[in-house]
């Protein structure tokens, strides 16, 4: 480590992948390739002996790790720390991160590996080719807060925000970023923590504008750290949660919209639905009109039940989002959008609206009686939840008529507290039923 | 079906693969993807132990698989290796190896073996532009010959169309060799034929009984082959029990892929249809099949949909023929009996084979097809592989089209061609240079309860990403897998207790096993759950058999390490500790079982205990291995034709022979043995110790020499039985003495007509280890043999009409030059032996145009190291124009 300049020669990339992989001639990358050619060459000059001792090492320590045996990964990787004394400048400025990412994850699962252990190891090898500082030092903050110690996490990302060397690059801006705001996020959880604290407290005591002052204190040095992640293209979860709720917290209402709004349909953005929940649960917090709050929601049946409480028009759209709801495998039991599906059904065909539940129907009545009507899903249904097969029944019977073999099933069933509900279903479907058996 | 309220944070960048300059933060290690931030602020913790499950350990009950069925009857051909293909010299160690196919010592050899084969077909070609006065002449003069330089004429044509004929071969060949060679290259570093995995397993009624359904018959490129219905009995406690023989359905192709999945409906029989396909066996244990399950299998250009019914038998349903060949088949988790079949043209469509009337007779030829999309070019970037795979999402009427680029969601009932990318490889997913997709799966199709119904598995050559429909493009999960061959199956299993993570066994075609812990119940995002394992392999179970000797030994290891085709696994749920039942296909045809259980009292202290050999498991492993041994070796696809010019010698055989130096020298030619001082006539410097003499009760040499035949356990019991059978060593006596009996009757008569040795007979399938000479049938049978009858005429006047001008050579005033250049000849071709024996032919001559002058000592030494050298790497073993030729031509 006395050349200490050299080290920081970026390595090329297409060196360091040039290790491990191959490139074939339709430009694909084939790990496996070095090892075909190793079968074969008998000749010519071969890799230096130290480098293949260490990509043996490398192997034995993966190897161990898959097998869970931690012990003797740990004394491979002893030996392979011998690495970073190759005279091969790009083995040895690509080594440092191999160690840390083996090493890390040895000492996570060593059973004798300790808190103590594994800081010392990761301010070594933060030190140890310095263009890992920033990472680590991320990595090694997140160790701590799963650990409980909030305040060396703390620390940790301090000292990592104000480190600086070389040049600045955009790889590094994000770094420094993303640690901030890792740093916004541990002082928003002390906020969160002061808030509940204030509202134990009496308005009128002494304690309370302290305490209050305190977080605002807070609460600004956190929103700085915030802001500046959120703007750059991610998925910012967590982030996003708690910069809204402060600002809303101090009544900024228009910078909380600006940021949500700008979370969710900012095309550089990937979609999120989350992004789309958050500002549906602002503007709700909001009471937002309701017109603004269909357009946020795309899919879901909380749409439905705000499109329930409103006039007729709403209705066709409510359909569509049933139906759409109940295409997905995941929904064929959710009650609520086959309690609300039965129950539009029923009121649309009453206002003789056929047309919107035909429009809805066609391009699923080649498949909807096997995914949701068949004779199984009538036998399970019933077994599982008779409420449930009831109201599918319903649908089942409007849609296919008396002859479904769904409606049928459950029709037949003899059951105390639910006949007079099978009774009214009858009816229904005689009544409402889209097929015709006259024609 | 919930969203997780909050996503792990990361970072999304557009752009292509290996864009450096991403920080991939997110996705480290194992450890880290347990790291993603709590909900709420976290409470500090006395012990600080994050919630992960750290003994999370799959164990092993043996140290290996254990073979499950014994190996099938048909032999099994491991195929080219890199070996085969690659550049064997010249090879410069640098950070980036190329490949460099190897066509010269190949293609010598191969122009060495087969020259008519080579050249013949380019003479025909080019008769037809031959239109001069005597093309007949020519007809002949274009027939090159590996020993043209004999002949004058051919001599002169060489020099004359040696430029153009060397730039059309060039050329002609080259190119075809070239695209031949890079094809087998390719598929050897990548083959997508058996992605999804060939294995399939159909839970039956009972929990621990089932149905195994995978292609048997030996190597997978011939061309009878069925899927075999093989009944197992799993008990938690002890090791399958396999019931009954195997029915089979014989199938016209070798079958790639094989999915089943059970269907939750009405049981309606399908009693209509009528097998098409012959050798439908009825099963007969009816009480332990599944209810109902679906059977799909793709083939080269093939696809079909079996129902295994109640009674077991399996009903076909239809057959799909894809012309440009099939990729991937899927099966429908929501709605039974629909899939996906994908084309190499870059087509997918949906298949319906159940819905509406089937012809009433016969069966049905055209399917209810539908072509959802089609798009020969790749998603993402341009890649010039044609595979493609569709799978089913949580929306029935959505698929995902993938290829080795993205993976895309389609909605079948949209206008054409819409959707939008599910995975991209790009800087999205922050992909490395070169990376490509080579497997995808939907992982949404058992137990929803446990994991959300819309993750998506893609895997490349790196690494396994987990993709929720509902958030395209960001992964949720990354983790580098570091396999060493291509993943080839991956699956998705129930938990084995309620709250457990769910196991996802991934496996690479080298035979690597990988496990991993993955939850992610309700409205938490998925994760991993401990660090992932890798379970043993095939070629762990190496130790397990007994110790054979280096042949059967490497057979053995190469069966071991066949590649894997097909995995699949079942978890029985017991009440103590649960069991991993893990059941993996080779493409050598063998089935092998492992068990593993949940480790019960996880202490991360105590050392893993490992697993070790039971009698029962050994014992099983060495009846395996018999049965192995006894299934003879490949036959070569075509043997070489041989030349022997053995019999010609024959003709100089009259001539007078005069003292002892040459009779000496000949008889030790003719027996290809060494060259002593008394065969000379020159005074033994000092006396050899006498060899010794194998007398037929030599036990040793007939024991290595059947061990060479790979005869050795015949042998052993054959001794053990007290009758030692007719040894091979009174054999060669007589073998030897018919030869030189021979010898002395040949006649002065120059038979030409059947101067090659028929090809060796494909049965006669142990090659040689110590080759014995030629064996010169006697001279009445010298005549137009029933053998000659498969050289080609011209072939023949070709020779007769090169071994016409050998008995000029000794008039030539070439062939009465300077003894020194004679020597050097003979010293230059020592390990040819066809060019030796020329040589012999020469000496023969020369020895009596020089009126019997004795030979100089020094040209005598010069041709005892010859011929020393000659046996020396007969004995070796190592003969070079015998060897086999690699390459199917």
């Amino acid at each position: 480590m006395s050349d200490f300049s050299e080290e920081l020669v970026r390595p090329t990339t297409e060196d360091e992948q040039g290790e491990t992989c191959v490139l074939s001639g339709t430009g694909m990358c084939f790990p496996w390739l070095q090892k075909h050619i190793e079968t074969v060459a008998t000749g010519g000059k071969r890799e230096k002996d130290f480098a293949q001792t260490t990509s043996a090492c490398l192997s034995f320590i993966q190897e161990a790790l898959l097998k869970h045996q931690w012990q003797q990964a740990a004394e491979y990787m002893h030996s392979y720390l011998q690495i970073l004394e190759d005279s091969d400048s790009n083995k040895r400025q690509g080594a440092p991160e191999i160690i840390w990412r083996l090493g890390s994850e040895i000492l996570y699962y060593h059973p004798k590996s300790s808190l103590e252990t594994f800081n010392t190891f990761a301010d070594r090898m933060k030190n140890i080719g310095v263009m890992n500082y920033l990472k680590i030092s991320l990595q090694h903050a997140l160790y701590l807060l799963h650990h409980g110690l909030l305040e060396d996490a703390n620390r940790n990302l301090s000292q990592a925000e104000t480190w600086r060397y070389g040049e600045k690059s955009s790889s590094k801006e994000v770094l420094i970023n993303l640690i901030q705001a890792y740093k916004g996020l541990l002082q928003y959880y002390t906020w969160s923590k002061k808030k509940m604290e204030l509202s134990q407290l009496d308005e009128d005591d002494y304690a309370y504008n302290t305490a209050s002052q305190n977080m605002l204190n807070h609460s600004w040095k956190t929103s700085i750290n915030l802001c500046a992640l959120i703007q750059i293209p991610g998925v910012w979860d967590p982030f996003v949660k708690s910069y809204v709720e402060m600002l809303e917290f101090y009544g900024d209402q228009d910078g909380a919209r600006e940021v949500l709004t700008n979370y969710a349909y900012d095309e550089k953005f990937p979609s999120n639905p989350n992004a789309h929940i958050y500002l549906y649960g602002f503007l709700k917090r909001e009471r937002a009109p309701r017109e603004k709050l269909i357009s946020v929601l795309k899919l879901s049946i909380e749409k439905n039940m705000i499109l329930h409480r409103k006039k007729e028009e709403h209705h066709k759209l409510g359909l569509e989002v049933l139906f759409g709801v109940l295409d997905f495998a995941g929904c064929t039991k959710n009650i609520t959008a086959w309690k609300y599906l039965a129950k539009y059904l029923r009121q649309t065909l009453m206002g003789s609206h056929l047309a919107w539940v035909q429009e809805e129907w066609n391009s699923r009545k080649n498949w909807w009686p096997r995914f949701h009507f068949s004779y199984f899903w009538a036998k399970s249904d019933w077994k599982d939840d008779k409420t449930l097969a009831c109201e599918k029944a319903l649908v089942a019977g409007i849609l296919l008529g008396k002859g479904c073999r769904y409606f049928r099933y459950v029709k037949k069933q003899d059951h105390q507290v639910l006949q007079k509900k099978i009774k009214q279903m009858k009816k229904s479907v005689k009544k409402y039923s889209i097929v015709n058996p006259g024609l | 079906m919930d969203f997780p309220s909050s996503l792990p944070p990361s970072l999304f960048m557009t752009g292509p693969l290996g864009l450096s300059d991403v920080p991939d933060v997110s996705f480290m290690c194992s450890w880290r993807d347990a790291l993603t931030l709590p909900e709420s602020p976290p409470q500090a913790s006395e012990n600080g132990a994050p919630h992960l499950a750290k003994g999370l350990l799959w164990e092993p009950d043996t140290p290996g698989p254990l073979p499950l069925l014994p190996p099938g009857p048909d032999p099994w051909d491991p195929g080219l290796t890199a070996r085969d293909l690659l550049f064997r010299g010249g090879y410069h160690f640098r950070r980036q190896p190329r490949a460099v196919l190897d066509v010269t010592e190949q293609l010598s050899q191969f122009l060495w073996d087969h020259g008519d084969i080579a050249f013949a077909p380019l003479g025909k070609l080019m008769l037809e532009n031959f239109k001069l006065e005597g093309a007949q002449a020519l007809y002949f003069l274009i027939h090159f010959c590996p020993w043209a330089y004999l002949s004058y004429r051919q001599r002169r044509f060489s020099i004359l169309g040696g430029p153009v004929l060397a730039t059309s071969l060039a050329r002609l060949l080259g190119e075809l060799l070239h695209e031949e060679l890079a094809a087998r290259w390719e598929q050897l570093l990548l083959d997508d034929a058996f992605t999804g995995g060939a294995l399939a397993w159909v839970p039956g009624r009972m929990p621990g009984a089932g149905q195994l359904v995978y292609p048997a018959g030996g190597a997978l490129d011939r061309l009878s082959r069925g899927p075999d219905f093989q009944k197992v009995s799993l008990t938690p406690g002890s090791e399958p029990r396999v019931l009954g023989d195997p029915g089979h359905i014989q199938l016209r192709g070798p079958v790639r892929q094989v999915v089943t999945r059970t269907v939750q409906g009405e049981g309606k029989a399908h009693r209509h249809l009528r097998p098409l396909l012959t050798d439908l066996l009825p099963d007969h244990n009816p009480d332990l099949l599944c209810p109902s399950a679906l059977l799909a299998v793709r083939s080269d250009y093939h696809c079909a949909l079996w129902k295994v019914g109640k009674p077991g038998q399996p009903a076909p349903l239809q057959v799909l023929q894809v012309e440009k060949g099939a990729t991937g088949i899927s099966l429908s988790p929501h709605l039974p009996g629909e899939l996906t079949v994908c084309s190499r043209s870059g087509a997918v469509c949906l298949w319906n084979p159940q819905d509406g009337p089937s012809p009433p007779h016969g069966w049905p030829v055209s399917p209810r097809l539908r072509q959802v999309y089609k798009d020969p070019e790749t998603l993402v970037f341009r890649d010039p592989s044609p595979w493609r795979w569709a799978d089913f999402t949580a929306h029935p009427r959505v698929l995902t089209v993938g290829d080795r680029t993205g993976v895309k969601l389609v909605d079948t009932q949209g206008p054409p061609g819409c959707g939008l990318l599910l995975f991209r490889g790009g800087a999205e997913a922050s992909c490395q240079k070169g990376e490509r997709v080579l497997l995808t799966q939907y992982l949404g199709d058992c137990s929803p309860e446990s994991l959300q119904p819309t993750f998506h598995l893609v895997c490349t050559q790196f690494s396994l990403y987990l993709v929720d429909e509902r958030l395209p493009l960001v992964p949720l999960l990354k983790w580098n897998h570091g396999l060493s061959s291509t993943p080839v199956v991956a699956q998705l299993l129930p938990p084995p207790r309620p709250g457990c993570p769910r196991p996802l066994l991934l496996a690479g075609q080298a035979g690597e096993l990988q496990l991993l812990h993955i939850t992610g119940e309700g409205a938490s995002t998925p994760r991993l759950a401990g660090p992932p394992q890798s379970l043993p392999s095939r070629s762990n179970s190496l130790s397990a058999f007994p110790l054979l000797e280096p042949k059967s030994q490497w057979r053995l290891q190469e069966r071991l390490s066949a590649p894997t085709i097909g995995l699949a696994a079942t978890v029985l749920p017991s009440a103590s500790t649960p069991v991993l039942s893990l059941f993996q296909l080779s493409a050598a045809g063998d089935v092998f079982h492992q068990r593993l259980h949940l480790q019960a009292d996880p202490r991360p202290d105590s050392p893993a205990p490992t697993a070790s050999w039971t009698p029962r498991a050994t014992s099983r492993c060495s009846r395996w291995l018999k049965t192995l041994l006894e299934v003879p070796l490949t036959p070569p696809m075509w043997a070489a034709p041989t030349f022997s010019h053995r019999r010609l010698l024959g003709s100089f055989e009259s001539r007078e022979v005069e003292g002892k130096v040459p009779e000496g020298l000949r008889t030790a030619m003719a027996e290809g043995r060494l060259l002593q001082h008394r065969d000379l006539g020159l005074l033994p410097t000092r006396e050899q110790p006498p060899a010794p003499e194998p007398g037929p009760e030599d036990e040793l040499s007939e024991r290595l020499e059947a061990a060479w035949e790979g005869q050795v356990a015949a042998w052993w019991e054959r001794r053990q039985g007290g009758s030692s059978g007719p040894g091979k060593q009174p054999k060669r006596h007589k073998r030897r003495t018919q030869l030189s009996s021979t010898f002395s009757s040949l006649s002065g008569r120059l038979d030409l007509s059947d101067a090659t040795s028929p090809p060796r007979s494909p049965d006669r399938t142990v090659p040689e280890a110590r080759p014995q000479p030629p064996v010169t049938p006697p001279s009445q049978e010298l005549t137009q043999g029933p053998w000659a009858e498969g050289i080609p005429s011209e072939r023949q006047q070709t020779l007769r009409d090169y071994m016409a001008e050998l008995p000029l050579q000794g008039d030539t005033p070439g062939g009465a030059s300077a003894p020194s250049s004679q020597t050097s000849s003979i010293r230059g071709t020592s390990s040819r032996q066809q060019t030796l024996r020329d040589c012999t032919v020469k000496l023969q001559l020369r020895g009596d145009t020089a009126g019997g002058a004795s030979m100089p000592s020094s040209q005598t030494s010069s041709v005892r190291a010859t011929l020393s050298r000659q046996q020396a790497a007969i004995l070796s073993g190592s003969q070079p124009l015998r060897k086999k030729p690699r390459m199917g031509f």
